[in-house]
């Protein structure tokens, strides 16, 4: 309440509007460096510049550091468990995506003191189950892991668990563009043909091939030729001649391996898994409505890609040369994954908005100060909600090449867009048996990222 | 005003949230007390699964006959049970719980695995040294089996919204390990209707 003697009462709160109006003014430059406090993505950094020194162990004593609270641990778990990958120890990194998975699936419900929350403070109240396609990385990565661990039934069940989640997102219809992943399917395809599932592995194959061709326009990742020779291969194995023929002809690929062949020699299968995921950042526009005096703020999310200085990787194995190729380009999928719920994140920003500056008008009929302070609080509240698994790679290529029985020395060297060596790793006594399918994957870092923007 | 009821309103859900996330109860169980708490395959299913197919593998023809052609027990061996489950399945206990099913049943031998018995040879090399000789026990005197247990754990799995029916299907056969004949075939369903809230507080 404002008490002015002698004043009207209409003139008495314009004058008050007015002066209301100066102090929010004043205090301007206060919110603004205060609401520049971390979002999730901007308290990273120290995990962030421990990676670049190639130092998965230093970062994960660094997430360890950082403050997480109940509703962010599956966002805590996701990245635990690929600083553990990253540093060699699968079967921990496995215990953590486990754990995640369960939370996922118990938190994926309408939380109604959540909503309630996140409709009054911000959306980054709300518990993080992570969008469709990190929920699917989660299957991705947990069978790696298996796959580094030999343990290949085990793998198998991720790749089961994985069709259940894509499978379900398919009937979900909707908007989202995310509806189907094709690595999932593919390296899915991959696990049923080391265990000689053939018809499995034909449904999988067939699957990725339908994800990619579909999402090669939005994703620009198309077919990769080692998918086409697998499609090949089983096709004409499992004699379904129609759609062998019809392979043949749209992919125009003279040589592939016959599964025969493929039972004479090995099969080396490697993954590169790329650079990182771009960052969601926060863009807040902040204006004092001269009308009423008060102050407006919307925050929404955008992604940052962050730089990805490797083009492919040259795999050399007895003066052989292979070149990997894209399979996932898990940035391409984060941007438009974000950008296809762009409109429900600004239609519940501005409602929030809308909201927060009733509540700030009705405590200021009360009282002068209690209106200031709604306002401030509510201004300083609106954050966006920029949480996403900031250690998954940026994308993932791979390549499959045959090689008689035998023990191998591999030279893999990560190229840059001139055809430029970034670097080199050299892996010893490789051991390949016949009909054998050795799948190892590595992690590139990038060794700087860009200063982080506040 | 009415603001102020919804802000004072907030702070009392904020500090509800915060309490009640406080508290952990532990409550003690008896091994066999059934609690399905996520539908997932669970010791319950392992025990049932394992003691009723046991029973169904002791009633068959294949052990009378084996017991009147070769006057004795039969030594059974268990192999590999693979996990072809939707679920990380620990399948070291469901096969330790068929090992004790058979056991228990009395009416055949049962020899180690191949996991087992690698420490019990090193065992019975480091006796060939340090132990004395009456207590001694000599190598080659392994009871070789005459069959093999072998299976496999399934699911099939439909999911729609927040519900699922899993779908297991445990495949058990006991090969002749004379001549590969399947002498018995066992199997055992269990459907289980998950239904999951859409709502949570």
């Amino acid at each position: 309440m404002c008490f002015l003697p002698g004043v009207k009462r209409s003139r008495r709160k314009n004058q008050c509007n007015i002066s209301s109006a100066r102090l929010l003014l004043v205090l301007l430059p206060v919110i603004t460096a205060l609401s520049g406090c971390a979002t999730y993505s901007t308290g990273f950094v120290q995990v962030e510049s421990e990676l670049v020194k190639q130092n998965p162990v230093k970062a994960l004593d660094a997430l360890e550091k950082m403050d997480h609270p109940d509703r962010d641990r599956v966002l805590y778990l996701m990245n635990k468990a690929m600083l553990l990958r990253m540093a060699g120890n699968y079967s921990e990194s496995n215990l953590q995506f486990e754990e995640a998975k369960r939370l996922i699936q118990e938190r994926d419900a309408i939380s109604i003191s959540e909503q309630t929350t996140s409709f009054i403070i911000n959306d980054a109240t709300r518990a993080f189950i992570g969008e469709p396609f990190e929920q699917t990385m989660v299957h991705i990565f947990s069978a790696l892991n298996y796959l580094d661990l030999s343990q290949l039934d085990e793998a198998r069940v991720e790749a089961l668990q994985a069709d259940v989640r894509l499978n379900l997102l398919n009937k979900r219809g909707g908007a989202s563009p995310y509806k189907e992943d094709a690595f999932a399917r593919y390296l899915s395809g991959i696990i049923f043909e080391m265990l000689g599932e053939w018809s499995n592995a034909m449904i999988a194959y067939r699957k990725a091939y339908q994800a990619y061709s579909r999402q090669n326009a939005s994703l620009a990742v198309p077919v990769p030729v080692s998918l086409k020779h697998a499609l090949l291969r089983l096709s004409s194995y499992l004699e379904i001649t129609n759609e062998f023929e019809k392979f043949k002809t749209e992919f125009a690929v003279a040589d592939w391996d016959t599964v025969a062949k493929l039972n004479e020699n090995g099969e080396f299968i490697l993954l590169s898994l790329n650079g990182l995921t771009p960052v969601k950042r926060e863009s807040s526009h902040l204006l004092p409505n001269p009308g009423t005096g008060r102050l407006l703020r919307v925050s929404l999310p955008y992604y940052e890609s962050r730089p990805l200085q490797v083009d492919s990787v040259r795999v050399i194995a007895d003066k052989q040369e292979q070149r990997t190729e894209t399979v996932e380009n898990i940035d391409a999928i984060a941007r438009v994954t974000l950008e296809a719920r762009m409109p429900e994140i600004t239609a519940r920003a501005i409602a929030r908005m809308v909201v927060k500056d009733q509540a700030a008008r009705a405590a200021g009929e009360q009282n002068d100060w209690a209106g200031i302070l709604t306002n401030v609080f509510n201004v300083m509240t609106e954050r966006a909600d920029t949480r996403s698994w900031l250690t998954l790679p940026a994308e993932i290529q791979l390549t499959r090449f045959s090689m008689p029985p035998g023990t191998y020395q591999l030279t893999l060297e990560w190229l840059d867009g001139s055809g430029n060596t970034v670097t080199t790793k050299t892996i010893d006594a490789v051991a390949l048996k016949a009909g054998e399918k050795k799948l190892l994957s590595f992690h590139w870092l990038p060794n700087h990222l860009p200063h982080t923007r506040h | 005003m009415k603001s102020l009821i919804s802000v004072r309103s907030t702070l009392l859900i904020l500090l509800v949230t915060f309490l009640s996330a406080c508290a952990t109860e532990v409550t003690r169980m008896e091994p066999d007390e059934v609690k399905d708490l996520s539908g997932a395959w669970n010791d319950t299913d392992s025990q049932l699964v394992s003691e009723e197919m046991i029973g169904q593998l002791m009633e068959e023809n294949w052990l009378p006959e084996f017991t009147r052609q070769k006057n004795m027990r039969p030594t059974v061996i268990v192999g590999t049970v693979r996990n072809l489950s939707h679920e990380h399945i620990n399948v070291n206990t469901f096969v330790a719980d068929v090992e004790r099913a058979l056991i228990k049943s009395g009416r055949v031998k049962f020899v180690a695995s191949s996991g087992e018995r690698g420490e019990i040879r090193d065992e019975r090399k480091d006796q060939d040294v340090h132990s004395r000789e009456d207590t001694r026990k000599p190598m080659g005197q392994e009871i070789g089996a005459d069959f093999m247990l072998k299976g496999s754990i399934n699911t099939i799995i439909d999911a729609s919204g927040r519900d699922q029916v899993r779908y297991y299907q445990v495949d058990l056969t006991l090969i002749s390990l004379a001549d590969n004949t399947k002498v018995w075939v066992g199997q055992k369903k269990i459907k289980k209707f998950v239904e999951r809230s859409n709502l949570r507080y």
